[in-house]
């Protein structure tokens, strides 16, 4: 190799070297270029729903869309109702599983002989328990005998006579209820359905 | 469904649950009792049991003067006799039967005579045979016999109406002075001759 020639390619590196001098607007020039090459169609259509534009309408075409997404709306809100009672419906009854016909109810006489007595209530849980109800208070008939005809729905219940507000008395007549939960006697009835 | 029906129909129901509390319990229990009695509550509709008896249990103690520690163990009770009432009866048991049942396990049967008497008994219901048997216990006839007799009387499909007799007589003889082990099996023994079936053993 020849000395001038080895003093070219020195010139030649050094010249390659030497940061390149870019213009300021290149970077936005490449970009503006680089957006309008052809793109990927996921992006295409993700920037056609995104980018802001401005749509123009006629009075007619602004009317028919007006009209259009009342119809909508009215349709929907029938169809969400439908969808709400048939959602609510199962969970409702899984929510509720007693949650209940009222059962009837048959007249029941209740009896109890308490000839000392000043007054006597029937109370149980066909009545919440209140002794002050005044469907359940007794009369007395005469020879001590008091007695009450109410209304006891069909099923299964527990219930007592309190008399003078302070005795509890099970039923003499009734089946027992051992019950210790509160150490008060108890008597049960089951009153069925006649229908 | 959209999100915000999903959220409507939420909303209803937890309204809706919330609304669902029997009103008397605030009014007659005091404000600690009313909560844990609620919780017990809310746990018992989750597990879809009868949440009636158990506001009747709470309502019951109330009336009866009970102080709030006691209201709640025996509501807590009942919702743990009524769910071993259903696993024992079955999941399509009755609110009624299961009601009966509970208080069967509380005044001694156990879980194994509550599935017998429900073969026993079949698709018939078992409250009334449940309120006989208890009967029977509360006036002395061992829990045992009194099991064993009641599940003999369904498996014989005794009627309701002569369940009824039968109580009602075994309680005039208990009254007459008869011993109540005895005049439980002779009662049940003639009734299960009477409709056709074989005599049943005290402890069978």
């Amino acid at each position: 190799m020849r000395d001038d020639d080895i003093v070219n390619i020195d010139d030649i590196a050094r010249e390659l070297r030497r940061p390149a001098q870019v213009d300021r607007s290149f970077d936005e020039r490449v970009m503006r270029h680089v957006l309008r090459l052809p793109r990927h169609a996921r992006a295409r259509l993700w920037s056609r729903l995104t980018a802001p534009r401005t749509i123009t309408i006629s009075p007619l075409g602004w009317g028919l869309a007006a009209a259009s997404l009342m119809l909508f709306a009215a349709l929907g809100v029938l169809h969400a109702k439908d969808d709400f009672h048939r959602a609510a419906r199962p969970i409702a009854k899984a929510l509720f599983p007693t949650s209940p016909k009222a059962s009837p109810a048959q007249r029941v006489q209740f009896v109890l002989v308490a000839p000392d007595a000043k007054k006597v209530a029937v109370v149980g849980d066909f009545n919440g328990w209140d002794a002050s109800h005044a469907a359940y208070q007794a009369q007395k008939r005469g020879g001590g005998v008091w007695s009450v005809t109410a209304p006891v729905p069909v099923g299964h219940h527990r219930y007592s006579f309190v008399v003078d507000d302070s005795l509890w008395v099970a039923d003499p007549t009734a089946p027992r209820v051992v019950d210790t939960d509160y150490g008060l006697p108890n008597s049960a009835i089951v009153v069925e359905d006649n229908k | 469904m959209s999100a915000r029906l999903r959220a409507f129909v939420a909303l209803t129901l937890v309204v809706r649950a919330a609304g669902a509390q029997d009103p008397r319990l605030a009014q007659r229990l005091d404000k600690p009792t009313y909560v844990a009695v609620n919780a017990i509550v809310d746990s018992a509709r989750v597990a879809r049991l009868p949440t009636a008896p158990l506001v009747d249990k709470a309502l019951e103690g109330a009336a009866k003067g009970s102080d709030g520690q006691k209201i709640v163990t025996a509501v807590h009770q009942l919702s743990i006799r009524m769910a071993i009432s259903r696993r024992a009866l079955g999941s399509n048991a009755t609110g009624d039967e299961i009601k009966a049942a509970a208080t069967a396990l509380g005044a001694g049967m156990s879980e194994r005579d509550l599935q017998r008497l429900r073969v026993a008994a079949g698709k018939r219901p078992v409250t009334m045979p449940l309120a006989v048997a208890i009967d029977l216990i509360g006036r002395d006839v061992p829990v045992a016999t009194a099991s064993s007799l009641v599940i003999q009387l369904a498996r014989s499909s005794v009627k309701d109406s002569d369940l009824a007799l039968f109580q009602r007589n075994v309680r005039a003889d208990i009254d007459h002075g008869a011993d109540p082990t005895v005049a439980a099996t002779t009662r049940a023994r003639g009734l299960v001759l009477r409709s056709g079936g074989s005599a049943p053993k005290p402890s069978e």
